[in-house]
Parts: structure tokens; sequence; C-alpha cells
């Protein structure tokens, strides 16, 4: 069984790959032994005003591009253009992601900011840049790939590929004409002149099978029906929808039971004695008025604070203290209304009094702590003291 | 002047200028040939290594993230150590095929190639780290911005993102730069091959012909690519040490942390060029090729990375006095003093005092010193990571919180299997592809240039 | 040798002396104003003739280890800037007289309640800065003379050995001129904001310096080459691998540059950011902002292309350029020490430069009577007039 294979690996490997050639010349090539001579001949090639013809060396010689007068290359330009694309690429993906689609607070940062967006600009344009140099230097620079070119699998080529430097006049130069290009070949010093012809299958049909338009459909279309035949088996068939990382993720939903934890809850209870961010217990909760002695207003009675007391007072205890605090409800009885806040009592209570009563609550009236911050509740004591102030006004507020 | 060629000879690559033909035996015997015995040694004790690791990497994708040795504490571990790590040792493929190529050191050629492998089977090394890491591999695809069901994107703040695209950048265009260089040569076997390989190097030689007119869109390509890779191996450490320097941590949030990666990078890619190339010259004869005159001038790099590296680690001791911030000075005390001081006098001593032999010329051209010397700048960089990211983690703000950190078996098999795993890529490689550039290498030879008198 | 030495003209010098004199009056009378703001525009353009001078002279040491021959037809423009090290000596006295003006921390009663100015004290006290000082420029310049020397015996004698030992010292100058180099940087420049801290200044200044030193290196060879001093073998190759490390320094800069600003702003302390606040209020902004445009993005533009590297009247313009971009990066970094909320400029700030320039213009002149322009005895010469690329 081995020995079969070996045999036929044997078989296929030897398999004369040389392809058939046409009669029709394609170009005339000639070997040189140094780099001088190549330089030499390269510039005797161009006096002559030979303009379809080659110089193949082991590796670039220094001096030939003048020599042979080519235009200077363009790949520079190419990188700079790409390198460009990828800079603005990346500073509108950044710009529009992270400072419009998405934007999120990070370390209190901006959404955008020009710093943290460098590396990755930096990095797209070296990216673009050196790919687009790579890729068009081979492709739209140089016509490559050109597996079959007829100068390969000739003596000329290979002998160039290692140690020696070749010159081709190519057939369809316009002063083509066998005798004298040989003897212009000599005339220069070449050596080993060879006539090269076209394979049987002309190279300008197929190029290079395997970037073959045909071939390259044929495994685009592969790929497709490959493609959709697994999705739709996996989706339609076994009910296993893919790319679904982000619809399925390990976590509890609301009204979702735990399977993790013993009591079905997801959320554990904060540790007993937890005091939240910024709650401040208060010391007189539940406690009688007549305690309430040391608690003193801490804020300043400024114009943004008695704006602020306003809005809080209309929104929580106007509804049955009325707009001046002077207990007439808009309940329409619902309710006891309550005594009038400009009584000689309540005028006469210190500011921890009528703070107290809005935290712990009296009679009727419930506590409000859970609804108006502690900040609120001292604003509405200054606004309430403005309010009493302004029944009872004397004459020098007047000034 | 008969004293001319003394100081302004390069390096002679070929020494009695073999001919073209005896370069290419020379090159290609090692693709050519049937495999050694050594290299069959050499390969069984990698892939031993290799086979380790992924018997690590099973218990971890098994069991999680607990087989290794990270805390609470130390929440970065060996992971990380061994990312930036493999990275730098990366980066001496680059420097040497981009930024000595641009400086037209042309002693570079003989090793060029061969770096340049390196530098892209270290990555690759280095990427499977921050991939295995979460312990969910399959949900590394999170870190590209692609449009999903939930309309998020990626956090663009965070280095840990910009590391993502440096790292596959510099993957992708020293992957580019090596394939490019890599056409000539690969035609060049062609040409010498019969059979399927000749099938096989004539499809992926494009079907290159050597020709002038491709020569020179080829070579201005090469050096935008070099100049491309130049900026681009700086930023791809730089953007490692942001992960670090971006933080407020003290013992990682010091400005002199990007030259000061990128330094040690270069400095432990060097070491491991080193290592690697003094055997392998050995076991395929290529003492003439790659001479001991390279190795001397690696010993000369090593020297002055090494001493930079140094100037970053006292920079950094000075600053943290001079800041006058005690939190920085309590982690620098900490280091050379603390539980980890053993880590920090191995990396001080492998990185800065050892290489500075390297001043000798006895030593620079003596193989087993250099051999040994070589092998504990890896020692010392390796902990260079332990320490920057071990000890600024371990003990910090929080007293109550300090920690040890002990790695474990998986953690130490990963090691391993990244050795294992690095050294058989790159054994397979000089098995199967030209590690010397031969067009390049015959373009440096002498009189393989033309003599300039005819067309200046 | 298709060299001739031939005399400078004239008139170099009669614009070096009148540069140098108005500068020296307008110096003066700048003086006599405003005596604070003087002394720090006189430290901005210290620390520039300082970046010429010590970086030509890492210029000349990188040279010789690294082996490069293409730049050894140009040594000499550089041993003639680097001649600016042993005139530091007396250009460093007015500093070291007006340094209660410039440094906070030389005054008592600040450290006194300041405790992290008495933790630095050990460092930053008058009596060491000035030892520091001394010591370092005494560095430079025993390197400077022995490299110098040992370059020009050459001249006569042709003696490879000079080569040989030049190597020797510019490898042990290396290290000794990046530890120099960064105590100044750190004396000079970061103390005059002593809370805040930077591991990277060094070699920030570091990058700086050469950019100034292949620029000036740069500016005086095209114009050598102009005049016809220079040999007729130097071609574009010479011209073009200037401009390319011009290029490469200058992207060197603005990494280093950006790193430290990314670096400060991302971890956002108040340790250290307090210092790029000052640089981004006020008019310091735009001087900020004019900065990153004139020290990287115009000349990164500029110098990209193959052509502009070796279009002579192209790369003079750039060179002069940058040597004014690195006036400027100087500026940024000294001056808002005297002024945190407004950049100053007046006419006060227009003598210091002339006479700068005008010290190096006679400088130059008069090294340049002395001795070749051209290196003629280095084994290296013939290697680098045949340098092609």
């Amino acid at each position: 069984m081995i020995g079969k294979i070996k045999n036929k690996l044997k078989e296929v490997n030897n398999r004369n790959l040389e392809q058939k050639r046409s009669d029709e010349l394609y170009a005339i090539g000639a070997l040189f032994d140094t780099p001088d001579e190549i330089m030499d001949a390269a510039g005797k090639t161009t006096e002559a005003g030979y303009e379809e013809f080659d110089v193949n060396t082991p590796y670039p010689v220094h001096g030939m591009d003048q020599a042979m007068k080519l235009k200077n290359t363009m790949v520079g330009k190419t990188t700079f253009i790409f390198g460009f694309l990828g800079t603005t690429a990346a500073l509108l993906m950044i710009g529009w992601m992270s400072g419009i689609d998405y934007q999120n607070i990070i370390g209190g940062k901006p959404f955008f900011a020009i710093p943290p967006a460098i590396p990755i600009t930096f990095e797209l344009t070296v990216l673009l840049g050196g790919l687009a140099t790579a890729g068009l230097m081979l492709t739209l620079f140089n016509r490559l790939p050109w597996i079959n070119n007829p100068l390969h699998d000739t003596n000329y080529i290979k002998q160039t590929a290692s140690d020696k430097f070749g010159l081709v006049i190519y057939a369809k130069d316009k002063n083509f004409n066998i005798a004298t290009v040989e003897g212009f070949l000599q005339s220069i010093g070449g050596k080993s002149i060879e006539k090269i012809n076209f394979f049987e299958v002309r190279e300008d049909r197929v190029r290079t099978p395997i970037f073959d338009f045909k071939f390259i459909a044929l495994l685009a279309v592969v790929t497709v029906v490959t493609a959709v035949t697994a999705y739709g088996i996996l989706r339609y068939v076994l009910f296993l929808p893919p790319f679904d990382f982000m619809w399925k993720q390990e976590k509890v939903l609301p009204q979702e039971k735990s399977t993790f934890f013993a009591d079905g809850f997801s959320m554990r209870p904060p540790v007993e004695g937890t005091v939240s961010r910024g709650y401040i217990p208060y010391e007189y909760q539940g406690l009688p008025d007549s305690v309430v002695t040391l608690l003193a207003n801490p804020l300043p009675i400024n114009a943004e604070v008695l704006a602020k007391g306003k809005q809080r007072f209309n929104t929580y205890c106007s509804p049955c203290h009325g707009y001046y605090g002077e207990g007439d409800s808009r309940l329409r009885g619902q309710f006891p209304n309550p005594p009038s806040l400009h009584t000689d009592k309540v005028r006469q209570w210190a500011d921890g009094n009528i703070y107290h009563v809005i935290t712990n609550g009296q009679n009727v009236m419930s506590s409000y702590a859970k609804q108006i911050s502690r900040d609120d509740r001292w604003a509405i004591v200054h606004y309430i003291r403005a309010l009493q102030r302004a029944l009872n006004a004397k004459d020098e507020d007047l000034n | 002047m008969s004293f001319d060629s003394t100081y302004t000879r390069e390096l002679p690559l070929v020494p009695e200028r073999s001919s073209f033909k005896e370069i290419d035996d020379v090159i290609f015997r090692p693709v050519e040939e049937a495999p050694t015995r050594k290299w069959f040694i050499a390969i069984t004790i990698s892939s031993l290594a290799l086979m380790i690791g992924a018997v690590a990497l099973a218990n971890t994708f098994y069991f999680g993230i607990g087989t290794w040795g990270n805390n609470s504490t130390v929440g970065w571990g060996f992971g990380i150590v061994n990312f930036v790590f493999w990275i730098g040792i990366g980066h001496a493929g680059t420097l040497i095929s981009a930024i000595l190529y641009l400086f037209r050191q042309r002693w570079r050629t003989g090793i060029a190639r061969f770096a340049e492998a390196m530098t892209i089977f270290a990555v690759i090394t280095a990427g499977i780290f921050p991939v295995i890491h979460t312990g969910r591999p399959w949900l590394a695809a999170y870190l590209i911005p692609y449009p999903n069901q939930n309309s998020i994107w990626v956090n663009f703040n965070s280095p840990l993102l910009w590391d993502v695209f440096a790292v596959s950048t510099y993957f992708t265009i020293s992957f580019v730069f090596w394939s490019v260089g890599l056409i000539p040569d690969i035609a060049a076997m062609r040409d010498r091959a019969s059979g399927i390989k000749k099938r096989i190097y004539t499809v992926l030689s494009l079907g290159w012909r050597n020709s002038n007119r491709h020569w020179q869109h080829y070579e201005r390509a090469y050096l935008i690519l070099a100049g491309l890779s130049t900026p681009l191996v700086l930023s791809v450490h730089t953007i490692v040490s942001f992960d670090f320097a971006v933080a407020i941590l003290p013992g990682w949030h010091t400005t002199i942390f990007p030259p000061y990666f990128v330094a040690g990078a270069i400095f432990s890619g060097f070491g491991m060029v080193a290592t690697v190339l003094i055997i392998l010259r050995k076991v395929y004869d290529m003492e003439h090729i790659i001479t001991l005159d390279h190795l001397e001038k690696m010993c000369k790099i090593l020297l002055a990375t090494g001493s930079m590296v140094g100037y970053a680690y006292c920079m950094e001791f000075f600053m943290a006095w001079y800041s006058g911030y005690i939190f920085e000075q309590f982690v620098f005390i900490n280091r050379a003093f603390g539980p980890y001081a053993w880590a920090y006098w191995t990396m001080f001593s492998c990185n800065v005092i050892f290489p500075q032999l390297f001043w000798f010329k006895k030593i620079r051209r003596n193989i087993p010193i250099m051999m040994l010397l070589v092998i504990l700048v890896n020692v010392g960089m390796w902990f260079e990571r332990f320490v920057i990211v071990v000890t600024s983690l371990h003990r910090d703000f929080l007293p109550s919180s300090w920690a040890m950190f002990y790695p474990t078996w998986t953690d130490l098999a990963l090691l391993l299997g990244s050795f294992g795993f690095f050294f058989t890529c790159v054994l397979l490689f000089v098995k199967v592809l030209p590690s010397i550039s031969l067009a390049e290498l015959k373009a440096v030879t002498e009189n393989a240039q033309p003599t300039h008198k005819h067309h200046h | 040798m298709e060299f001739h030495n031939k005399a400078l003209p004239g008139k170099v010098s009669r614009i070096g002396f009148g540069l140098l004199i108005t500068g020296l009056i307008l110096m003066v009378a700048a003086f006599a104003l405003d005596y604070r703001r003087a002394m720090f525009d006189y430290l901005t353009m210290f620390m520039w003739l300082l970046s010429l001078g010590l970086g030509s002279l890492g210029l000349i040491a990188l040279e010789y280890i690294s082996g490069a021959t293409w730049s050894t037809p140009f040594r000499r423009v550089s041993e003639f800037l680097a001649s600016l090290l042993p005139v530091m000596f007396l250009l460093v006295i007015p500093v070291v007289v007006g340094m209660k003006e410039l440094f906070v921390w030389t005054d008592p009663q600040v450290v006194k309640s300041d405790a992290v100015l008495q933790g630095k004290e050990p460092y930053l006290n008058t009596t060491f800065f000035i030892a520091r000082a001394a010591i370092c420029l005494l560095i430079w310049v025993v390197f400077y003379f022995f490299l110098v020397r040992n370059s020009q015996k050459q001249d006569s004698e042709s003696i490879p050995q000079y080569t040989k030992s030049n190597i020797r010292l510019s490898a042990i100058f290396t290290p000794i001129f990046m530890v120099t180099l960064t105590i100044i940087a750190i004396d000079f420049m970061m103390s005059l904001f002593p809370h805040w801290y930077s591991t990277i200044y060094g070699v920030y200044y570091f990058s700086g310096t050469l950019v100034a030193a292949y620029s000036a290196l740069t500016l005086i060879s095209v114009l050598l080459k102009e005049g016809n001093y220079l040999s007729s073998r130097i071609n574009n190759d010479h011209f073009y691998s200037m401009g390319m490390l011009m290029f490469a320094f200058n992207i060197f800069w603005a990494y280093i540059a950006f790193s430290q600003l990314l670096l400060q702003w991302y971890a956002d302390i108040p340790e250290e950011t307090f210092w790029y606040i000052i640089i981004w209020e006020h008019s310091w902004k735009v001087v900020s902002i004019a900065l990153f445009l004139v020290h990287f993005a115009i000349p990164f533009l500029v110098l990209m292309p193959r052509s502009v590297k070796t279009n002579l009247k192209k790369l003079k313009f750039m060179a002069i350029w940058m040597l004014v971009a690195h006036y400027l990066d100087l500026y940024w970094l000294i001056m808002p020490a005297y002024d945190h909320h407004s950049a100053v400029f007046g006419w006060q700030e227009i003598g210091f430069p002339l006479f700068a320039v005008g010290v190096v213009v006679v400088i130059f002149k008069m090294k340049a009577r002395k001795t070749n322009i051209i290196p003629v005895g280095d084994p290296k010469l013939e290697s680098g007039f045949n340098f092609h690329l």
C-alpha cells in the first residue's frame, strides 16, 4: 500500500512539466558575466533605439534604471495616498464610533479626544499604506502573478536567477528583426544567445491559471454556496442560530430566576449595616420636637437656594400647606387642613424644628425624608423663613 | 591610500568572493537536502515542549483561569509577562530588516530574513496569551469593532484595544515585508527545482523573473516598507508600554516607559536572535555566511541597548526619589529590597551588568561566553517584565490587600510550551524556506555592483 | 584629493560680528529693562547653543561608533560647531549668577514652606547644581578636546591609529554623553518647575539636540557646497541622507513628546498634569499648537517627498526652519516658568537669538580659518566620497 503511494508520488513528481512551445518567436535573450558588462549593454540597447527589452539580473543592479531609461516609480505616491486614506478612515471611525454613536464616559475623558486616537490612527495608516505598497507594487506596477511567461523554463531565466546577467529583446519591438537583433546582441558582448518562443497555450490567454477569472469565480461560488448551506442547516435544521454571542449572554434577565444562588435571587442583598453613598443617618429619627436643639441650617441664603426651596416647597408642601404656607389646602377636604406656617409658634421655632418636622413627620403629616433630599429640605426651610418674613415685613425690609 | 580599507570596508559577507553559484548552494542546502539527525533531535525536543504547553492549555480551558497563579491582587501574571516578552523578541527582526536597512548597514543581510521569520513566529506566540488569558478564546472577536446586535462599540480609549490594532498591524506588515523579500528567492529555488516542488515554488514566486523593470518598483516598495516598519516597530512596544503606563499605578506610570520598552524589546530580540544564530550556524555549517563579525556586531548592539535599558532603570529610580511622591518611592524600594528583590537583581544584573562585558573585544569574539551572556539576556528580559508586572501589583495602595504571586505548574508549562511553539516554527522554517536572503546577499557581495565610472 | 582649502570670505566675519554686536546691545538693553525676563531669555539661548554644540559632539561620536563613512566629509562642520562647548564655560556664568531669578528652589523661604522641595534639597541646592554643571561641562570639553585633536592631527599625519582611538573615545563618550545631557536637561530646564517630573525628560531634550545638530550640519554643509568649499565629489545622496536623518529624528522628537503628553494626559494625576495645564491655557496654548505645527506637522509633510531631500534650496530652507523650531521648543519649555499665564514676546526676545547665531558664525569662521573644512587625512574619507545609496 505504502509502496504504491510512494510509486504514485514518484510518478507525479517525475512527470514532465515542460510545456510545449509554438513556433512564434517571443524574444531573444543574451547572457553577460559581470554587472559592468550588463550596465554597458543596457545603455547601448537604449541608445540603439530598442524600447521593448528587459534586463534580468539575480539582484537589483544599481543605476540600471538610468541605463534603461526607466521612468521614476510611482510606488511612493501610492503609499502616500493609501496611508492618508488610512489616517482619515481611522479618525472618522473612532470619531463616529466613540464620539457620536456610542458615547461612554471613560476615566472622565471626553468622548473623543485626539491623544488616545493617535495609536490606532497610526496603525491603520501604516497598515493600509503597507498593504497597498506591497500589493500594488506586485499587481499593478509589475503585473504579477504571471507564472507562464514564455521566459520561464528557459536556460536564460535559470542562469539569470543564479549568477548571470541577462538582456532580452522582445519580438514586439518595432525595430525587431531576428538577424539584426542577434547581431546586435553579439556586438555588445552577449553570450549564449537564445531564441525564446511562445508556449503553445498563449500566455495572454491564461496568464496565471490560479488567478484565472474562471478559477476565482468558481472559488467564490463554492465559498458562497458552502457558507449559505452551513448557515441554513445550522439555523433552520438544527435550530442553532450562529453569530448570536450578543443575543445569548450568560446573564440573568429581569424577573428571571437565578440558577446559581440557592435562594433564586440573582443579586445579593447588601451586608448588614451597609450604608449607601451620600447617606447621612438622621439621629433624631422618631424623637419629639423638644430634643431638636442643635440642628442648624447648613445652606447659605441666596437666590439659588431660595429658588430651589421654592420649587421643592411648591411640589411637596403646597398641596396641603398652600403656596404661601397659609394652610389653604388644595385638597378640598380630603385631608384635614394643616395649621398656618405663620403662627407665632412656627415663627419662633428654630430652623432645626422645621427640618425635623419635614424629616420626621408630625400628626397626620408623614415623613418626607424619602421624597426630598437632605439639602432640599434645608432649602425648603429657608424658603419657609422667606414666606414668614414676607407676611410680617418690617419697614426696613423695604429698603 | 594604503590604510584605506582598514576602517572603511564593510564586513565581508562572503569571504574570498565565492561565486554566486556557491552562495546558492550553501543557502539552499538546508532546504533541498533531507533533514539531518541534528535537526530531528532539535525538533523532537521543541515539539515535546510544545506538547507540554498544549496539555497545560487544555488544562486551562477545561478548568479555567483558576489554574493559573493569578490572584485578586496580582491580577496580571504570567499571561501578560509572556505576552510582552514574546512581543519584545519579535522586535529584533524588524529592527534588523528595517532600521538597519534604512541605515544601510549591509552586514544585516546575512541575518535579516531569519530575524524577520523570528519576528513573525514570536508575534504569533505572543498573540496566544491575550487570547487565552480570558479563558474563553472564542470571545476574542469582541475586540474587533464590528456592527453588532447590541449596537455597542469597543472602547477606543483603552490601551488594550490599541494593542489589538498594533499587534495585528505589526504581524500583517512584518508578514508582508517578509513575503515580499521571499519572492525573488523562491523564484531562484523554482529555477533549481523539479517536479512538485517546482510547481509549488512557481505559484509562490508569482512568476517572478528578476526583471529590472520589476526590481525598480520592488526596491522602492521594499525601502518604503522598511520606512513604514521602522515607526511601526517603535509603536508596537510603545503601545504595549501604554498598557501599563497610562494607569496611575506607581511603578507603571512613568513617562520613560515607551522608549524604555522599545530599547528593551530590541535588546531581548537581539538576545534571542543571537542565541538561535549561534546554534544555527553550527548546525548548518554557515559559519562563513553568518560570521563571527556578525555576531560581534550583534554583541555591540546588545551592549548599546542593554545600557539604554540600564539608563531607564536608573532614571526610574532617580525620578521616584525626585518626585517626592511616597507611593512611587515605596514601590521602587520594595522592588529592590522587598520580597521580590531576587527577581529585581536577576533582571538588573542580566540586563545591565553582565552585558557590560561586551566592552571587551575578546568576549565579543568568544562563542561560549557570548552564548552564556545572550541566554542571560533572555532570562533577564523575561524577569524585567515579571518585575514590572508583579512587583508593582503585589503591594498596592491598600496594605490589607497585599499578596504574593506564586506561579502554578500550568503557568510554567505554558511558558515552556511557548518556547516549544516558537522553536518548532523556527526549525520548520529553516527546513522549508531559504533562511538567508539570497538576492540581497548577492547584491552586497564585493564586485556585485557596477563600478560607477561609466554612469556618473 | 579633489579639495582646495579655500578661506571663507570676510563677509562671514562681518555678518557674524554684526549679529553678535547687535544681539549683545539688545541683550544688555533687555537685561536693563527687565532683569528676570532677560534671565529666562538668556537661558533659552544658552540651551539652544548647548544643543548645537553638544549635539554636534554627539554626532561625531555617533559617526565613529557606527562606522559611518558618508558623513566623514562633513565631520569638520560638526567639529567646528562642537567648539561651542568651551565657550559654554563663559556663557554659563550669567546663568549661575542669575540663578536666584530662574530657579524657585534657590529661595530658602520657598523651600521652608514646601515639603516636596525639602525632600529634593539634597539634589536641588545651589552648590550641588553648580558642581554638576561644572563637571558636565568639563567632561564635554575634555572629550571634545581629544576627539577633535585626534581628528585634526590626522590632516597632517594621516595615521589611521587616530581613527581607532577616536572610535574608542566615542564609545566611552556615548553613555557619558547620555547621562550628562540628562543631568543638564533636568537641572537647567525641568527644575524650573521643581514640583514637576518626567522620566523621559532627558530623552526629550536629547531628541531635540539631535534635530538641531543635524539641521545645523545640513544648513552649513549646503551653504559650503553652494559656495564650492566642499569637494565636487559630494553628491545628492549625501544631502539626501542628511535630510533623511533630519526627518527621522524629527519624528523621533515627536514620538517622545507625544509619549510624555499622552501618559500625563491620560493618568491625569495632580503631581504632573499641572504643567500641561499651564502650557495649555491662555496664550501658552497658542505656543503649544504652534510648536506642534512648526516642529512636527509642517516639516513632516514637507520633508517626506524624496525630491525635497535632494533639492539643496529646499533643504537649506528646512534646515533653517528646524533650527528655529528647536528654539521655539526651548522657549516653550523654559518661558512658562517666567510667566505661567501668558507667553511673552517682544523686542527683548529678539536680541538673544541674534547673539546666538552671531556666536555660531564667529566661532565657525575662526575655526575654519585654522583648519581644513574637510578631514583630508581621514581613512574613511575616500569611502565617504564614494557614497552612493
